[in-house]
């Protein structure tokens, strides 16, 4: 039976998971450069080693209210094709190891900004896990996302 | 097979770079014809080529270097004297080489370039010489001996390539040790007769193969073919040729030494390198401050050598991506010939500064504008000789090309002294194109007007050629200068030339910047845009004023407008209109100020490149990481100066009015820095001024009986305006650091230390009493108070008699610089 390992974390209290694979390092920063005009739901930049690095307020991208930058975040550092980024997120979970079997497309009922970001839902022992599409949610150049 | 591969791409290598040297030489033979040395050096390379391949059986390439070199031995023995059209002949040979050399690298084959035509040309050449000179065939020996010569010649030139072929190949061991002992009595060069017995029958049994592994082992360039044909009985006869090394080879071996003492390195690990260097950069000064806060002196020594090494470092790397200006140049002087030639004109290049050095990816950036500059500097700049004599000049124009360092950037400068711009004639085309008004150019500054040919389309040719005056170009080579953060201006004169001078970043990594605040954030503004910068209070005149909705300042009698870096970005607006800077910039040849709420300081930072998801904002060329850590945004500055000229109308309108008034009154207003040296306060005249800085104590060093400073890899020698004026200074005894003044002129510099800097007026000063104290120009009353006036020059030749010796006389103290007045 296929299966694949998840990086977990909440936004919410919702339990997110994002293939390993792509998935860099996890890491807590608290200082962010803020990027004016840059669209909403950029929370900032940061240096990661010497790499500047955009953190993309997942709240936001979800189509919560975003998060407020006192005290550290939570960072969830994905690679895309061109370039390294940050996922802000709430809580880090587990890598957790899934059968597809427990894979299910979303819901139907689920709607708003984050039924784009989601490729489907795992059902565990005690709760769901939303897989999250990594391109689509670092995606901020969207006319959704820059909607100030 | 592929080690036939192998052999042709070295070929091609050394071809080209043998080719991009003969058309050096073969420009400067021209210039001093008779020159032998230039001759050789040229009969060298055409015969080196020749003789691989025909070894490699090329034979179109043959034949051509073969017809070439003929003609190329009468001019080297005096048979047949040089003339333009022999050089054009010969040059015309090298492009065909050229051509075929690029066949070869395509295909592998020569194809069917046509070289009939050019062995046809030189042949003419030749038959044509044999009549001019015919005196001079008295010696009909000449060329038939240098042929004769030559084969060893050629043979060295192929020494790389031909040991592969030979018979080395099949016995590599033997080959390798013979090498070794052999090679070692080759270094020896006193071969003592000892060490050439004990080597004979090593060298006996390496046989051929071991005697050419001594040319390649020693670097030292043998005839491998002449070893070959005479299979050398004992070790001397390898060393024979090896030692005695004859002026021919001469240039060929110190190439060869220098590729044994380089190696070749990927830009991208010395990227890497340069990234990890910034990071540490970065480190240390975190370190730094963490050091300077603790009390343990064992930490602060490591610290400092850390700090040192770390800076040598950081140079080290950069250094190795450095490339000579000359790299570009050299293809120059080729360019000015066939163009100036093809437009008949007479163009002398003048290269100053060739050895100036610049980061090999921004070297390639100002490839293509240097020569677009240089192009059009020989098409439009200089007359043709008829009008240059007419206008009093030599017939020959100078085209001088000129590379310097300044203030942490590199100026190369393309100056022609031709016929000059005229701004009157800019001015009209501009109206007549509709890019500006007739108003508009009236309150337009000279410089500001001779600028609009960077404008896209812009061109006052009176006929295009096919060289230039398309009106495609200037602002090619404005916007390829910005990309890579450097910028463009034209100075010119009618009547005397014009000077193209382009101001390029020393690396693209890391640049000078200017840090101010704005808001909560810190931003950084690349230096080369920086002008000035002003502190608005508020008081005297130092407002903000509103004309049509459009902020302003009055900058010396001209309005200035202003962008706010707030509004701009979008946040909450914080700064009122007292108590902020102004920083004046250029970019895209506009000139505005940006309203900031605290300048923090000039530092070297390292460029990071910006997610390409920030791009469509359109506002900031890049990222940065400052001393402690944080991540700060770099401004685009010709995108700022774009929106302070959205409303531009209202800021003219407001200018004319100003003018309108202040028409007739012509006190010329004076800006002269305040400092105060104990309780006295002391103005120095603002143009003289070019930095302002704060050198902490440790910094001041003895020399002598006077005091330095080291600033920016220069010394400064140091005067103190308390010692001169004989004021007790308490503020020195306490003080941690010292406020200076830096004075520069004609690239020397003072460091005018004063106890504080008190302020920047702009004031017509006429209450000057002269009280003759020495040194000083006087005194006036500015501020309610009495200010001396300090004579600069006079200051300094007190504290460096050298000063005046070394700088021209003829100066006045009108150098313009480019002044920073920091906080």
């Amino acid at each position: 039976m296929a299966s694949r390992q998840y990086a977990t974390f909440e936004v919410a209290d919702q339990l997110f998971g994002l293939d390993v694979a792509n998935v860099q390092e996890v890491l807590s920063f608290h200082e962010y450069t803020p990027v004016p005009l840059a669209p909403r739901s950029v929370g900032g930049l940061f240096n990661l080693r010497g790499q500047v690095i955009a953190a993309v307020d997942l709240r936001v991208q979800l189509g919560l209210p975003p998060r407020d930058f006192e005290g550290p975040a939570m960072n969830v550092i994905v690679r895309t094709e061109e370039e390294s980024v940050s996922l802000l997120v709430d809580r880090i979970g587990e890598v957790v190891e899934l059968d597809d079997e427990a894979f299910e497309p979303p819901p139907d009922t689920l709607t708003g900004p984050s039924r784009d970001l989601i490729t489907g839902a795992f059902k565990l022992d005690t709760r769901l896990m939303l897989a999250l599409d990594t391109a689509r949610a670092v995606q901020t150049s969207t006319a959704d996302g820059n909607d100030e | 097979m592929d080690e036939l591969g192998d052999i042709v791409q070295e070929f091609l290598v050394e071809s080209h770079e043998n080719l991009d040297q003969l058309d050096r030489d073969l420009v400067a033979l021209e210039q001093q014809p008779g020159s032998r040395e230039l001759l050789s050096s040229i009969f060298r390379t055409i015969h080196t080529i020749k003789g691989t391949s025909g070894f490699l059986a090329f034979n179109r390439l043959e034949r051509v270097t073969h017809v070439g070199e003929n003609l190329l031995a009468r001019l080297r023995d005096g048979t047949q004297v040089m003339t333009p059209e022999t050089t054009d002949t010969l040059l015309r040979m090298v492009d065909v080489v050229r051509t075929l050399l690029a066949a070869i690298e395509e295909t592998g084959a020569e194809g069917e370039v046509d070289v009939e035509g050019v062995i046809a040309a030189v042949t003419s050449c030749i038959d044509s010489g044999d009549g001019a000179g015919a005196k001079a065939v008295a010696a009909p020996g000449g060329p038939a001996s240098p042929t004769a010569a030559s084969p060893a010649a050629a043979s060295a030139g192929a020494a790389a390539t031909a040991p592969a072929a030979g018979p080395a190949i099949t016995e590599p061991p033997a080959a390798v040790v013979g090498a070794a002992v052999v090679g070692a009595a080759v270094v020896g060069a006193g071969a003592a007769p000892e060490a050439g017995a004990e080597t004979t029958p090593e060298a006996s049994a390496g046989g051929p193969a071991a005697i050419e592994a001594v040319a390649q082992a020693s670097s030292v360039e043998v005839s491998p073919l002449e070893a070959v044909a005479e299979p050398a009985p004992d070790a001397p006869v390898a060393t024979a040729p090896a030692g005695s090394v004859d002026d021919e080879h001469g240039p060929g071996q110190a190439r060869r030494s220098i590729a044994d003492s380089s190696i070749r390195v990927d830009v991208d690990l010395l990227d890497k390198l340069m990234n990890l260097v910034g990071e540490l950069v970065l480190t240390r000064n975190q370190m730094l401050r963490a050091v300077n806060a603790s009390s343990d002196a064992t930490l602060a020594r490591t610290g400092q050598r850390l700090n040192l090494i770390t800076s040598e470092l950081q140079e080290g790397v950069m250094k190795t991506r450095m490339q000579a200006i000359d790299h570009l140049w050299s293809k120059l002087p080729r360019v000015v010939r066939d163009l100036s030639s093809s437009v008949g004109k007479q163009v002398r290049l003048a290269m100053e500064g060739r050895e100036t050095e610049l980061d090999r990816s921004l070297l390639e950036a100002v490839k293509d504008p240097l020569t677009h500059l240089v192009r059009n500097a020989v098409d439009h700049g200089i007359e043709a000789p008829a009008d240059r004599v007419a206008a009093g000049k030599a017939a020959e124009g100078v085209l001088t090309l000129r590379a310097y360092h300044e203030g942490g950037h590199v100026i190369v400068e393309v100056a022609d002294d031709g016929k000059g711009m005229d701004p009157d004639r800019i001015a009209a085309v501009a109206v007549k194109r509709g890019l500006l008004t007739r108003d508009q150019v009236a309150h337009m500054e000279r410089r500001e007007i001779l600028n609009l040919v960077f404008k896209p389309g812009f061109s006052t040719a009176d006929k295009v050629t096919n060289v230039s005056g398309r009106g495609v170009g200037m602002d090619v080579v404005k916007t390829n200068i910005e990309r890579i953060g450097g910028a463009v201006d034209v100075e010119s004169t009618q009547g005397e030339g014009t000077t193209w001078r382009l101001t390029i970043p020393l690396t693209l990594a890391i640049i000078q910047a200017l840090t101010v605040e704005c808001g909560t954030e810190r931003y950084a503004i690349p230096q080369v845009a920086v002008h000035e910068l002003v502190y608005l209070d508020g008081q005297n005149g130092r407002v903000i004023e509103h004309a049509m909705g459009a902020q302003v300042y009055r900058l010396r009698g001209k309005l200035l407008p202003l962008v706010r870096l707030d509004e701009t970005l979008g946040l909450p607006a914080r700064s009122g209109d007292r108590d902020v800077y102004v920083a004046v910039l250029q970019a895209d040849g506009r000139r505005f100020g940006l309203v900031v709420d605290r300048v923090l300081n000039t530092e070297e930072v390292v460029v990071k490149a910006l997610s390409s998801r920030f791009k469509e904002i359109g506002m900031y060329a890049g990222a940065t990481l400052l001393g402690d850590g944080r991540v700060a945004l770099i401004l685009d500055v010709p995108a700022l100066a774009r929106r302070a000229h959205l409303n531009v109308g209202a800021v003219e309108r407001a200018q004319a009015e100003i003018d309108a008034q202040t028409r007739g009154a012509g006190d010329a207003v004076d800006r002269l820095l305040i400092a105060g040296v104990g309780d006295r306060r002391v103005a120095i005249p603002l143009d003289m001024v070019t930095r302002l800085e704060e050198f902490p104590l440790e910094r001041f060093e003895r020399v002598g009986a006077r005091e330095v400073v080291q600033y920016r890899d220069q010394i400064l020698p140091v005067l103190r305006l308390a010692q001169l004026l004989g004021v007790y200074s308490a503020a020195e005894d306490e003080a941690t650091s010292v406020p200076v003044v830096v004075y520069t002129e004609r690239g020397r510099s003072v460091a005018l230390a004063v106890d504080r800097i008190v302020d920047i007026v702009e004031d017509v000063v006429d209450a000057k009493r002269d009280f003759g104290d020495d040194g000083l120009m006087g005194s006036a009353v500015i501020q309610q108070r009495v200010t001396e006036l300090l004579d600069v020059r006079r200051a300094i030749m007190a504290a460096d008699p050298r000063f005046d010796a070394d700088a021209d006389t003829d100066a006045g103290y009108d150098i313009e610089q480019t002044m920073m007045v920091g906080a």
